[in-house]
């Protein structure tokens, strides 16, 4: 399972998704998939940051949506305080 | 009579519209939410490392180790406030970053770790800089 966690006022919004489904056609995971896409470009355009977050391996930035991550996490648009 | 009446009724409409309007702001206010602040709770213990998050409830804050510099730490606390920049286990910077958006505190540290572990150089380009002045290292020797 994959999970899209945005950083918001709510606390994290989330959403989950199933790769391996969606690679063997399955209409529902493919467009769990697909809304997380949307989302993640919809958040970066508003100038949110990502981060694929996994257990063990260092964080690391990422510019494009993968269905294979375990977890992104966005962060809202930062300013200097 | 009838203006009696009137007036009572506007009266009424006034405190209903009063207190929806404080619903309103204490719900979408994040600092007023448990829930918020519970979901933002959950997010801080899943990117932590168990050491961060044990230094963290003892000491209030969580070190950070530079990705460039092994001299470098970044010192970042619990609650809202500047981030310090160690290096060599002396004060250096104080740094301010925040969201424009605002999120539970505990959002605050993910956002701080986050950027600082896979983006530091961003993290550094957009962070406010702040000398640590002389009174601050006189009055507050807990800096140094």
């Amino acid at each position: 399972m994959g999970m899209l966690r945005i950083i918001s006022k709510r606390g994290d919004d989330r959403l989950l998704w199933n790769a391996e489904d969606a690679l063997a056609g399955d209409a529902e995971a493919k467009a769990a998939v697909q809304e997380a896409e949307r989302i993640f470009a919809k958040e970066q355009a508003k100038g949110a940051t990502a981060f694929r977050v996994e257990p063990g391996k260092p964080i690391e930035r990422v510019e494009q949506f993968d269905p294979q991550a375990e977890q992104i996490v966005m962060v809202p648009r930062v300013v200097g305080g | 009579m009838n203006m009696v009446v009137v007036g009572a009724v506007l009266c009424a409409v006034a405190s209903v519209g009063l207190i929806l309007a404080l619903g309103e702001l204490i719900a979408h206010s994040s600092y007023g939410r448990p829930e918020a602040k519970r979901r933002a709770g959950e997010l801080l213990r899943a990117v932590l490392t168990p050491d961060q998050y044990g230094h963290l409830m003892q000491r209030g804050h969580i070190d950070i180790a530079s990705p460039s510099d092994p001299d470098r730490i970044y010192r970042v606390p619990k609650g809202p406030g500047r981030v310090q920049v160690r290096e060599k286990g002396r004060l250096t910077m104080w740094l301010c970053l925040q969201p424009l958006e605002r999120v539970p505190e505990a959002d605050l540290l993910v956002m701080h770790k986050l950027m600082i572990e896979a983006d530091e150089e961003t993290y550094l380009r957009k962070a406010n800089r702040f000398s640590p002045t002389f009174w601050e290292m006189r009055e507050r020797p807990d800096l140094q």
